[in-house]
This record gives C-alpha cells, sequence and structure tokens, in this order.
C-alpha cells in the first residue's frame, strides 16, 4: 500500500477524533443545560444543537467513505486526488457551517427543516453561508463517492459488483465478488442517491432565498426531501462500517477470509431496495402524506431489519461461537458495536410502527434509538477500524493496553447516557427542548443522569482514541 | 401504552445482549479445537423465517391502529380549528385568520368525537396532546400550506396541554396551550 494513502487516512482520522471530542463536550453542554446544571441561553443552547448534529453525522460519514477507501485500495486503484478533494473540502464545508453556526447563531436544526433556514432568527449572512457549506460539502463528497464507484466498475462489471453471479446458490462463478465490494457499492450507491437529493434540496432552497418572494417551495415535499436525504445517509453511513467489517473481522480474529454466498447477496441487493423507502417513517405524523406511503414506511422499515439481522447479524455470531478468536480491541469494538446495533434497532423498529409512532414521535426516544447504534454501534465500528489501522502504520500487530478499562467506560457510560434518553422518552419528554417545563420534570432528572455518565463515556473515548491519535501523528509528520 | 413499549424495548435488549454475552463466552472456552455452530444455513433460514412471522403479526396487528383509520367512519361533533406559529397556539372553533389570529378557551364532552384541524402560520410545528398525567396521548403536525385532521375522543375528564413537538426555533420549548374536558 502506498504511504500517501496512510497519510490521508491518517489525516482522515486525526481530524474525526479531533472534531467527535468538541461535538461530544457540545452534547454534554446540551444535556447538563436541560438538566439544570449549567445554564446556556436557548440561542446558544440550539446553535449547540445544530452543530453537535451536522458536525457528528458529517464526521462517521467521512470515517466510513475514509475507512472503505483504504481498504478498497486491496482490490482496486482508486483516485488519491479524489480522496483528497474530498479531505480539503470537508474542512473548508466544516468549518463554515461552524462559522454560520457560531459566529452568525443559525440553530435551523441539523435537518433544517424548511421553511425554518429562512426565518432568520440569526445573522442574515449565516443562512446562505450554511446553504454554501452543503454546497460545497456536497460536490466533495459526490466527487468522491463516483470515483470510488468508477474504480470498483473499472474492474468489476455492473452484474459482477453488485454480485449477480452469485444469486444461484451453488453457483462457482469465475469472478468472485468480495464481500466488501458488494457492500460498498450498495452502500455507494446509497449514498450518491442522497447527495442528489440533498443536490436538489439545496438548489430549491437557495433559489427561494434569492427569488425575493418569487418561489415558494411546498413544505410537505421539502420535508420528504430533507428525510430522504437524512435518514438515508444515517444509514449508509452504518452499512459503510458493516463492509469494513465484513472484510477485517475474520482478519484481526485470525479466521478464513469470508466468502460471498448466495444469501449475502440476496440480503445486500434487497437492503439497497428497502433501505430507499424506510424514510418515510419520518412522515408518519403528517396526515396530509398519502396513506399508502405510511404504510409503505412501515413495511419498508420492517423490512429492511430481515437482510441485516437474518444475514450479517447472525454470520457475525456464527464466526464467533464456540470458535477461537484472536481477541483485541479492534475485533472487540466489531463484536460490542454490532450489539449496540441490534439495541438500537430493536428501539427503531419500535418506533416506526405508526400506531406507537403517535405517542413517541419526537421525544427523546428518537435521539435514544440513533444515538444507540452511533455512539454503541457505528461509532465503535469506526472506532476498530482507526484502531486497526494505527498498528498498521508500525508492524501490522496490535497491542492492547488497559482494554477492560477502556471497554468499561464506554460501555457502561454509554448505557447510562442511553438509558436517560429511553426513559424520558417512554415518559413523553419532548426532545430538542433547550430546558424542560414542569410538566416534563422527569426529563431534568434524566438529563443530568445521562451527562454523567455520557462523561464516563468521553472518558473512555479519549482513553481509547489516545494511542492512535499518537500513532497517527507520528505517520503524518514522518517522513515516509 | 408507553410504558409497555419501553417494557418491550428492555426485555428484548437484554434478551439479545445475553445473545451476545453467551457467544462472546463461547469463544473465550472454545480452546484451540473448533466447536463452531453446525447445520448454520438451516437455522439461518429458521431465524429468518420466524422473524419474519414475527414482523408479519406485528404489522398487521398495529397498521389498523394507524391514526389515519381511526374514528373514520364517524362524523365528529366538534371541530377544533388549531393554528400554530412561533411561539403559540391559537385554537378556535371558528376559522383563524393566520394574519390576525385570535384564540377562545375550548372546551370539549368526555368521550365526544372532536376533529382538530391543525396548520400553521410560519414553520412547521406539532400540535401534540398530553394528558393529566403529562403523557402524550395524540399528535399531528401543523404544517404551513396543508391542514391536518386529528380525531380524537378523551375518556377522561381535565386539563389537556399542548405542547410543539417539532423544533421551530430558540422558543421551541416554551410554545404551550390547553384546553379542558368535562
Ligand atoms: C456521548 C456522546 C454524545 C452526547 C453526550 C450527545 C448528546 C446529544 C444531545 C443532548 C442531543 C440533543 C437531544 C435532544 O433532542 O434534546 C443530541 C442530538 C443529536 N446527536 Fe448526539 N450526543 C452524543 C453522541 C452522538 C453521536 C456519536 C452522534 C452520531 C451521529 C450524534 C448525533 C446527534 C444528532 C444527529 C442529533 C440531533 C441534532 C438535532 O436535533 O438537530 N450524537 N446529542
Ligand atoms: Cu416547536
Amino acid at each position: 500500500m502506498e504511504n500517501k494513502f496512510k497519510k490521508i487516512t491518517s489525516l482522515w482520522i486525526i481530524t474525526v477524533l479531533i472534531l467527535f471530542v468538541v461535538a461530544i463536550i457540545l452534547g454534554l453542554l446540551m444535556r447538563f443545560n436541560q438538566g439544570g446544571n449549567i445554564k446556556l441561553d436557548p440561542v446558544t443552547f440550539y446553535t449547540d444543537m445544530t452543530i453537535h448534529g451536522l458536525t457528528m453525522i458529517g464526521i462517521w460519514f467521512v470515517a466510513g467513505m475514509a475507512a472503505v477507501n483504504y481498504i478498497m485500495e486491496r482490490y482496486v486503484r482508486t483516485s488519491y486526488k479524489a480522496n483528497l478533494i474530498a479531505y480539503i473540502m470537508t474542512v473548508v464545508g466544516v468549518l463554515m457551517l461552524w462559522g454560520a453556526g457560531f459566529i452568525g447563531k443559525f440553530h435551523a436544526g441539523w435537518t433544517f427543516l424548511y421553511p425554518l433556514p429562512f426565518k432568520i432568527m440569526w445573522e442574515q449572512w449565516a443562512t446562505p453561508l450554511f446553504l454554501y457549506a452543503l454546497l460545497v460539502l456536497g460536490v466533495g463528497w459526490t466527487i468522491w463517492t463516483v470515483s470510488l464507484m468508477i474504480s470498483l466498475l473499472k474492474k468489476y462489471t455492473l452484474s459482477q459488483v453488485f454480485a449477480w453471479q452469485h444469486f444461484k446458490r451453488d453457483a462457482k462463478p469465475e469472478v468472485e465478488t468480495p464481500p466488501f465490494v458488494l457492500i460498498s457499492m450498495i452502500s455507494l450507491v446509497g449514498v450518491l442517491s442522497c447527495l442528489i437529493t440533498a443536490a436538489a434540496l439545496d438548489f430549491l432552497l437557495l433559489t427561494e432565498y434569492y427569488s425575493n418572494g418569487g418561489f415558494i417551495n411546498d413544505a410537505l415535499l421539502m420535508k420528504n426531501l430533507t428525510y430522504f436525504f437524512g435518514h438515508t445517509l444515517a444509514n449508509e453511513m452504518l452499512y459503510l462500517g458493516l463492509a469494513v467489517i465484513y472484510e477485517l473481522f475474520s482478519e484481526v480474529s485470525g479466521r478464513p477470509k469470508w466468502k460471498t454466498s448466495w444469501y449475502v447477496a440476496y440480503a445486500w441487493n434487497l437492503t439497497l431496495f428497502f433501505v430507499l423507502f424506510a424514510f418515510l417513517h419520518h412522515m408518519y405524523m403528517d396526515f396530509v402524506q398519502p396513506e399508502t406511503l405510511q404504510i409503505i414506511g412501515q413495511l419498508a422499515s420492517y423490512l429492511a431489519s430481515i437482510p441485516s439481522t437474518g444475514v450479517t447479524i447472525f454470520s457475525i455470531l456464527v464466526a464467533v461461537y464456540g470458535t477461537k478468536i484472536n481477541w483485541n480491541l479492534a475485533n472487540l469494538m466489531f463484536f460490542i458495536g454490532t450489539a449496540g446495533w441490534v439495541s438500537g434497532g430493536i428501539g427503531a423498529v419500535i418506533d416506526a410502527t405508526i400506531s406507537n409512532n403517535f405517542l413517541l414521535h419526537n421525544t427523546l426516544w428518537v435521539p435514544a434509538h440513533f444515538h444507540t447504534y452511533n455512539a454503541l454501534g457505528n461509532v465503535l465500528f469506526s472506532l476498530g477500524f482507526f484502531y486497526w489501522f494505527s498498528f498498521q502504520l508500525k508492524d501490522g500487530i496490535i497491542k492492547d493496553k488497559h482494554s477492560m478499562l477502556k471497554i468499561l467506560l464506554i460501555v457502561i457510560g454509554g448505557i447510562g447516557f442511553l438509558a436517560a434518553f429511553y426513559f424520558a422518552g417512554a415518559d413523553s419528554v419532548a426532545r430538542r427542548y433547550a430546558n424542560y417545563p414542569e410538566e416534563m420534570a422527569s426529563g431534568k432528572f434524566w438529563a443530568t443522569f445521562g451527562g454523567t455518565f455520557a462523561t464516563i463515556y468521553l472518558l473512555g473515548i479519549i482513553l481509547f482514541i489516545g494511542g492512535i491519535l499518537k500513532r497517527c501523528f507520528g505517520f503524518v509528520f514522518s517522513r515516509v | 401504552m408507553q410504558s409497555l413499549l419501553l417494557y418491550l424495548f428492555l426485555i428484548l435488549t437484554v434478551v439479545s445482549t445475553s445473545v451476545f454475552i453467551y457467544v462472546y463466552r463461547s469463544s473465550i472456552k472454545a480452546g484451540d479445537k473448533d466447536g463452531g455452530l453446525t447445520n448454520v444455513l438451516t437455522k439461518r433460514m429458521w431465524f429468518i423465517l420466524i422473524l419474519f412471522v414475527v414482523l408479519a403479526i406485528f404489522f398487521s396487528a398495529t397498521v389498523p391502529k394507524s391514526p389515519y383509520f381511526m374514528f373514520k367512519d364517524e362524523i365528529p361533533s366538534k371541530s377544533v380549528n388549531v393554528t400554530a406559529g412561533q411561539y403559540f397556539f391559537y385554537m378556535s372553533y371558528s376559522a383563524i385568520n393566520p394574519d390576525a389570529p385570535t384564540s377562545e378557551p375550548i372546551e370539549l364532552g368526555v368521550n365526544e368525537l372532536v376533529e382538530f384541524r391543525v396548520t400553521s402560520r410560519d414553520v412547521t410545528h406539532t400540535f401534540a396532546v398530553y394528558d393529566e398525567n403529562n403523557q402524550v396521548v395524540a399528535q399531528t403536525q401543523a404544517m404551513p400550506g396543508y391542514v391536518n385532521n386529528l380525531r380524537w375522543k378523551f375518556e377522561k375528564p381535565g386539563t389537556y396541554k399542548i405542547f410543539c413537538l417539532e423544533y421551530c426555533g430558540a422558543g421551541h420549548h416554551i410554545m404551550r396551550g390547553s384546553f379542558t374536558v368535562k
């Protein structure tokens, strides 16, 4: 592997980890404000919330992309230039977002639901800066995504890259598609569909912004676009992480490499399809949305869980059951992350049921489930990769230190932090409230509780990433 | 109902996490010879089949309870117009002028079918009804340019509170309203 790919990947990791710590601190500020332990004015709170959400989604998306790009180099030649452009545009885009937020006080939430960005409650320039920041990120990420897709398609035909030759049960195809290639391609297609939708959304917003009232958008259409983009992106982030796990879990465990079987091929092709409709569950409380779409939303959300549990999760459990594994912090992160992903998925399926959503929609149940499959799921997938990668910069031999302590802090901190969201959500405490009214008094208790455990989580994260940062920094500034 | 969902979640999560812990421990105990799972494909197919059946049962049990189908064939005895705006709820039996919205006190009867006609004069909000135990009983979005009709029968008398559940700006958490059921 060329050193420049190791360098750019190290740079991604350093950037992601630093932004992660900052974003967690913003999260802690929010939680302690909600608990009444500190006092922020509401504008500061909602600005923090907006920046926290956007930063977290952004960094864990690029973390997945960077990992996939690094591993893809094993199979095909990828473009270093595209990777570098994406890096530069990500840094610029994030700085613009932070400028719009921290300086311009833009606080429309990470979903910037139309027409909120146009109700200027902040600096006049913050809205266009925000919209252009999205454009910069969108362009950078589209270049990267398309470039990776092209790299794959140079080696594999369209049907091979989707592993269609594996559909027949005892097929012995001439060209085998590694699961990593299949899942990467499936995720990249999904990512591209999000980015195209985001471009359309950004275009419609900018058009209205510059039309001086001549052009007004339709709120229902905009909400559908917003959630197609937001929900699907959050899902694809996780799939990028899974592509890495299919490649690395066996390798770091000292086990034979996983192959694409007929059911793996089917499962991921089906996932590509189902996931495109799952976003509809964000629209359940919009009764004007056609009922057929609402029911498709519940159907797609339910069905999407079958290939993921029946194939991916089942396979991970089978790979471990009664089998000698070289356990280390990398595959432990993958394994614990999978368990977290399942728990978050259970919370998600409950909330994706229309009659439950009627009671849980936009309560703290929502951040409860998505923080579960992020903070104790996808983040751990990426951290496992970072950890493994940082040893690749030396001799490739993983040496764990204080693994028990790190895991305990992250897991116990994480569980307490998440439990607080679930318990409050089930007690009808609203999400996105800077302060809770007396009717939601239990929210205050749970906020302090959750914030305390999140501090433990942060401690675990800092211990965990210390060594990774040291090795990555060392490599970036070395002369290789 | 919400606490039922919480228990369901807790039980399922404890079960699934226990499976992970059990599998992890089986690996630690495995020693050098592999005693992995046999007949994996059959077990996998059984797992998928059972999951599919369970989901199908849940799906067919819950879809008819969706709010869109509730009280669909009945005629509401009262309708209440609701216009949400930063950061107020305006409620009235008669039409509300979005440019000069006014409110009147709302009083509903126990078990009387009401229809709330919910819209917004600026950004998207939510019209979420909380009962006297401060639990959500019903909700719908308040979206500019659209009217969402929410039908409901309140079984218990008392004061019901309204909160906004869609982030609408820095005053989101102070938006509130109420009505009484007698
Ligand atoms: C320990 C770490 C974390 C803490 C303390 C934290 C805290 C919070 C808090 C307090 C909120 C606002 C909840 C509310 O609606 O009242 C929030 C929202 C959010 N968080 Fe986190 N979070 C953490 C990790 C993460 C991670 C890993 C992600 C990864 C994607 C993430 C993504 C988000 C998003 C997207 C929102 C929604 C923002 C919005 O509503 O606009 N968070 N977080
Ligand atoms: Cu609101």
